[in-house]
């Protein structure tokens, strides 16, 4: 691909971010315009936005990589992304919407009456938005690297710098507009591209069957694996905290509900085309699958299969929705960690918020620079296992369990804090290769883990169960009543 | 006017009692219910009902995730069927999983709204 292509693509995202995030400063100025147009905004806008802010460098280029490096195993990938949302959907979206609490933190501390219960919630969220930020900032720098050919740590920088422009300014959270429009960008980048390839491809010679090319010789993942990483996707997408502050634009329970629906169509949909993206590397260009390139499979791949101008510009199209990929999910995982690291160390005003967003920034630049991408499903794969036993089990007997105290839901997050943090920086330590199944994918054993401590350490602890869980469960799951009924 | 950083709107969450306390009007029809102990007793069986309906559904979904996984790890012969010259394994993992999650949401949604309403119904009947 030629640098000056890639340069303007990258260029192109960059201006429209910031152009749209400014004009977004300028109607929307209150916090009440926002709650107001919040009210108004239809399910399709929201769905749209809650997709654009979700899809992320793993989804963008990761998925296509691994299916890439790993076939039919790594399929359970995009399936697992989607069904996180149809858990989200049963267990958490209408109760968290009528909870009205903004953050997860927000949550626990008003279900449990803990300020103690509040900061260990915020320290989980704060590393987990912290781990999500790297592998969009690595997938930054492969891109800028591929595209244009300068070194990597130029993609991660930039990221950075226009999403802190963008949040401390307070152009990009206002705008939902914003969020939804990204996720229409991405999906167009990499639909155009796959379904002219797969014109393209299917004039042209009798198929290889893709089972026959395995490129890399990995073995085939056990039964473990592909558990454990179904346990981390299905339970760690309702944790995420920029996930769940998109559902309080939502006028009542019900409508989240049907936001939550719609969400998963748009998902379905998108997951089809670095799915069909994946397949056609496998059969057309099982080459890229070496030299550490896999992740960068969708960049190459129009260059690869159809090469000259028209190569070019398919290319330069899906330089454009990976930046948008990385731009939107980074800005609002740095909103959510910005509000809460400001709301509980700095004071809440916005001069901590901007500093607070320096802080939510700078260090996972600092931990994307020194290290290296090990692939980027797999590194937010492991993102979501962290979330799956920690932030999953607080939520989920929060809204369930009256026999919740906070004892317990403080001894379970920090055990599957450190049990899954523990195992991620073993397996870590000990290198991919050598690492054994169950620390490389820890899931399957630290949600349970969490789980039991939460109930047990709850069960002990009885007489801590605050006195209001009778009123705010009933606020939980009581329906909203319609504006309509005259009462 | 000034610009001020966007929070939750009632900013509830600083006062004694907190967002989930409901005393901020946006609730009020729903405090109600908690009055008598008759209403607690509803409230309690809507919490149950909705909680049976999503392990439900959860757990039929799981069991049609398990059985395909199954299907493709046990029968390799699915990777030399072919449909429209793709692999039908590919095609079961790869789009035939998606339209599953779509019909659990829209059949929960649709169960979940009914318990709503009969919630609802029992409660005005009252």
């Amino acid at each position: 691909m030629s640098p000056p292509v890639g340069l303007a693509a990258f260029l192109v995202v960059v201006i429209a971010t910031a152009v749209v995030g400014f004009y977004g400063l300028r109607i929307s100025r209150t916090t009440g315009d926002f709650y107001v147009a919040s009210r108004t905004v239809p399910p399709w806008w929201n769905a749209s936005a809650i997709g654009g802010e979700y899809l992320s460098a793993a989804s963008f280029l990761g998925v296509a990589g691994l299916i890439l490096l790993s076939g039919t195993d790594a399929l359970w990938f995009p399936v697992g992304y989607t069904a996180g949302y149809l858990m989200l959907l049963l267990f958490v979206a209408a109760p968290l919407r009528r909870s009205g609490a903004y953050t997860i933190p927000d949550f626990t501390e008003a279900r449990l009456e803990s300020k103690a219960v509040r900061r260990v919630t915020s320290l989980v969220v704060v590393a987990v938005g912290w781990l999500y930020i790297v592998p969009q900032l690595h997938g930054a720098g492969l891109t800028i690297r591929i595209s244009t050919g300068l070194p990597s740590w130029v993609g991660a920088l930039a990221v950075v710098v226009v999403v802190y422009l963008t949040v401390a300014a307070g152009g990009m959270r206002s705008i939902t507009f914003v969020q939804a429009f990204q996720y229409w960008l991405k999906l167009t980048a990499l639909a155009v591209p796959v379904v002219f390839l797969l014109l393209h491809q299917s004039g042209g010679t009798a198929i290889p069957v893709p089972e026959a090319v395995n490129p890399t010789g990995l073995p085939a993942a056990g039964g473990y694996q592909t558990v454990s990483l179904l346990v981390a996707l299905l339970f760690g997408t309702l944790g995420l905290p920029h996930v769940l502050v998109r559902f309080y634009t939502n006028p009542d329970g019900r409508s989240a509900r049907r936001t939550t629906l719609i969400v998963l169509g748009l998902l379905s949909v998108f997951y089809l085309f670095p799915t069909a993206a994946g397949l056609l590397g496998r059969m057309y260009a099982p080459e890229l699958a070496r030299g550490g390139r896999s992740d960068a499979l969708v960049l190459l791949l129009p260059g690869e299969l159809v090469g000259g101008t028209v190569g070019e510009l398919l290319s330069a199209l899906v330089v454009a929705g990976a930046f948008a990929a990385f731009l939107s999910t980074t800005s609002g995982l740095m909103v959510s960690l910005a509000g809460v690291i400001s709301q509980d160390l700095l004071g809440g005003n916005v001069r901590g918020f901007r500093i607070a967003a320096l802080l939510a920034a700078v260090v996972p630049l600092v931990f994307a620079l020194v290290t290296d991408s090990l692939g980027l499903a797999g590194s937010v794969g492991l993102v979501f296992a962290f979330t799956a036993s920690t932030i999953c089990p607080v939520l989920l007997l929060g809204i369930w369990w009256r026999g919740l105290s906070d004892a317990g839901a403080i001894a379970g997050m920090l055990t599957g804090a450190v049990l899954c943090g523990g195992a991620m920086v073993a397996a870590t330590l000990l290198g991919s290769g050598t690492a054994p199944a169950w620390l490389a994918q820890p899931a399957a054993w630290t949600v349970p883990a969490a789980f039991a401590v939460m109930v047990l350490v709850s069960l002990a602890t009885r007489q801590r169960i605050p006195g209001t869980v009778t009123r705010v469960m009933t606020r939980l799951h009581v329906p909203e009543r319609p504006l309509a009924d005259g009462r | 006017m000034t610009r001020v950083r966007v929070t939750a709107p009632q900013s509830a969450g600083r006062r004694p009692g907190g967002y989930l306390s409901g005393r901020d009007g946006f609730a009020g029809g729903r405090d109600a219910a908690v009055d008598s102990e008759v209403g607690r007793l509803y409230v309690r069986s809507l919490i149950r009902s909705q909680l049976r309906l999503a392990i439900v559904v959860a757990a039929g979904f799981l069991l049609v995730l398990a059985a395909c996984g199954l299907m493709v790890a046990l029968v390799p012969d699915l990777a030399r069927l072919r449909l429209l010259g793709i692999p039908v394994n590919w095609l079961i993992l790869g789009a035939g999983l998606y339209p599953v999650i779509g019909l659990a949401a829209w059949l929960y949604n649709r169960s979940a709204a009914r318990n709503e309403a009969r919630y609802r119904e029992l409660v005005d009947e009252r």
